[in-house]
């Protein structure tokens, strides 16, 4: 099976671990991106949204599962083919929760390019800004090792 | 308890199914959240696109706001809508007008 170990900063991801926990909080209750269709049937609408929320509510969990006590020890987290599905869409939908959250006063066209001076900004949204870019910096590394497991799974 | 079915008139149904019918598009929409590579391997993921192909829809979502990625039968399109929405991106469905 193929696995990759990446070694992070503890002094630096640990603060966004609570970011990350609030947001997943939100996320129970609540999809990533809203429902665009408009012409369902109530009732199965009300049935997508609960399949949904209980897929993304087992992507957030298998998140919030690489920050174990390996990690708060050695500053390693693994992805490997059973959880870089779950993980890389989880990292999506804790970045589209934390653009509604907390990172909207940036402007779309700054969260697309990524160009920020994080020197202007006051300390919750530098941090919120650090979990978005740490999550893309995620799912950048799953999709550069893992994509084929992800397409063959 | 009602059963909503027997309370639909038979002009409303018809007008339904009609609706339902023909051809229908799913259509991505932008968000400036998601990445370019990860949305290139979910269409790669969903659709079974090549590399090329899934590039290609990317670059339209990215540029143009919109692409048209599939189109077909409206029970497949909402297939495709909903899995598209568990990979958290944003698909409305629209009726192909052209057939």
């Amino acid at each position: 099976m193929k696995r990759i170990e990446v070694k992070l900063a503890l002094p630096i991801v640990a603060p966004l671990l609570d970011v990350i926990r609030e947001l997943a909080d939100g996320l129970k209750k609540n999809l990533a991106a809203p429902l665009a269709l408009t012409d369902l049937d109530p009732e199965f609408a009300d049935a997508w949204t609960g399949e949904l929320l209980s897929a993304q509510n087992d992507d957030v969990h298998a998140l919030l599962g690489l920050f174990d006590d390996e990690f708060f020890r050695e500053g390693v987290v693994a992805f490997d083919e059973d959880n870089a599905e779950s993980i890389v869409r989880a990292c999506a939908a804790v970045r589209l929760r934390l653009r509604e959250r907390y990172l909207k006063p940036l402007g779309d066209e700054s969260l697309e390019t990524g160009d920020v001076d994080m020197t202007t900004l006051d300390e919750p949204l530098r941090k919120a800004f650090t979990c978005y870019l740490f999550l893309a910096t995620v799912q950048e590394l799953i999709i550069q090792h893992l994509d084929s497991s992800i397409l063959e799974s | 308890m009602s059963d909503e079915h027997e309370q639909t008139s038979p002009s409303t149904h018809a007008v339904t199914e009609l609706r339902l019918e023909g051809v229908w598009r799913v259509v991505v929409l932008n968000d400036p959240v998601n990445l370019m590579s990860y949305v290139v391997l979910v269409f790669k993921k969903v659709f079974g696109f090549d590399e090329q192909t899934a590039r290609k829809h990317m670059l339209e979502v990215h540029e143009q706001g919109r692409s048209i990625v599939w189109s077909g039968l409206r029970e497949k399109a909402e297939a495709y809508a909903f899995t598209l929405q568990q990979w958290h991106l944003t698909a409305i469905l629209e009726p192909d007008e052209t057939h």
